[in-house]
């Protein structure tokens, strides 16, 4: 695809194909959770787009929730504590 | 498709490597400016696993170096490492930017006379129908393009391509953050 792509730039004026957009909105359609299991071919960008959109707001939040979570976690664990001994084994 | 535990552990090593800066003072922050300083750090963690390749790290790791308070720096040289001041100025530099801005201009222009012949063969609900799915498409571009970070400089072949990768980097991202607080509350339990 990048060689296709510099073709492209060279030319002057890029011209996107609709077989690049329909490959790359066929991989978006793999990744969301929703669209995948669904058995039709034929969902619509906007749909898959629109799914995209809600599936990255959810991943947004939560991380924003997680994070809230682990900071109360954390704030509670002594960092002198045998369970902040064992975490920090988890991890490192 | 689950992201490959290369780039889980990637980020957790970076991400703790973000925290230890705030160590110091961590006793006296509060919870909610502990948990800006989690994620933030989760942020420019799982930003830095793509070491500037794409406009979506890069974007981050700006973002991560203005509101990591004004004058230290820290959280993202931490990080980063020895690559930080590049990776900082990559972001600065216009190169890519402006790049993505021509092709969105030629692509524009493109559309824009592409598009005055289409409508011309349909009949008139046909066309119709097609302009408001075009509206529509265009429209949950727009949105999209405001979710993804640095999606402003993105023209939308890039836009999609940036979403794959941003979205798999994401997942990682709450698949650790997701394990680390199970493993916490399990072993604050009394």
């Amino acid at each position: 695809m990048s060689s296709r792509r510099s073709r492209q730039s060279t030319a002057g004026v890029s011209r996107i194909s609709d077989d690049q957009i329909i490959e790359l909105v066929s991989k978006l359609r793999q990744l969301l959770p929703e669209i995948r299991d669904r058995r039709s071919d034929k969902v619509s960008a906007s749909k898959v787009l629109q799914e995209t959109c809600n599936y990255i707001r959810s991943l947004h939040r939560e991380v924003d929730d997680l994070s809230e979570r682990l900071s109360q976690l954390l704030a509670t664990i002594d960092t002198d504590s045998a369970e902040a001994a064992i975490i920090r084994s988890l991890i490192m | 498709m689950r992201p490959p535990s290369s780039l889980r552990q990637e980020f957790l090593k970076k991400w703790m490597m973000g925290l230890q800066r705030y160590s110091t003072s961590k006793k006296n922050m509060s919870i909610l400016e502990r948990k800006k300083a989690i994620k933030l750090s989760a942020d420019v963690a799982i930003a830095s696993a793509r070491n500037g390749t794409t406009c979506w790290s890069r974007a981050l790791i700006a973002n991560g170096y203005s509101k990591d308070g004004g004058d230290d720096k820290h959280l993202v040289e931490q990080i980063l490492g020895p690559e930080s001041e590049r990776l900082i100025m990559k972001k600065v530099l216009t190169g890519g930017a402006s790049v993505c801005n021509k092709r969105m201009r030629s692509k524009k222009i493109l559309k824009r006379s592409c598009g005055i012949q289409r409508t011309r063969k349909f009949a008139p609900q046909v066309a119709l129908a097609s302009s408001i799915a075009k509206r529509l498409v265009r429209k949950r571009t727009q949105i999209l393009r405001s979710l993804i970070p640095g999606g402003e400089f993105m023209n939308d072949v890039t836009l999609i391509e940036e979403t794959l990768d941003y979205i798999i980097s994401l997942r990682a991202q709450v698949d650790v953050m997701r394990s680390l607080a199970s493993a916490s509350e399990l072993a604050s339990e009394p």
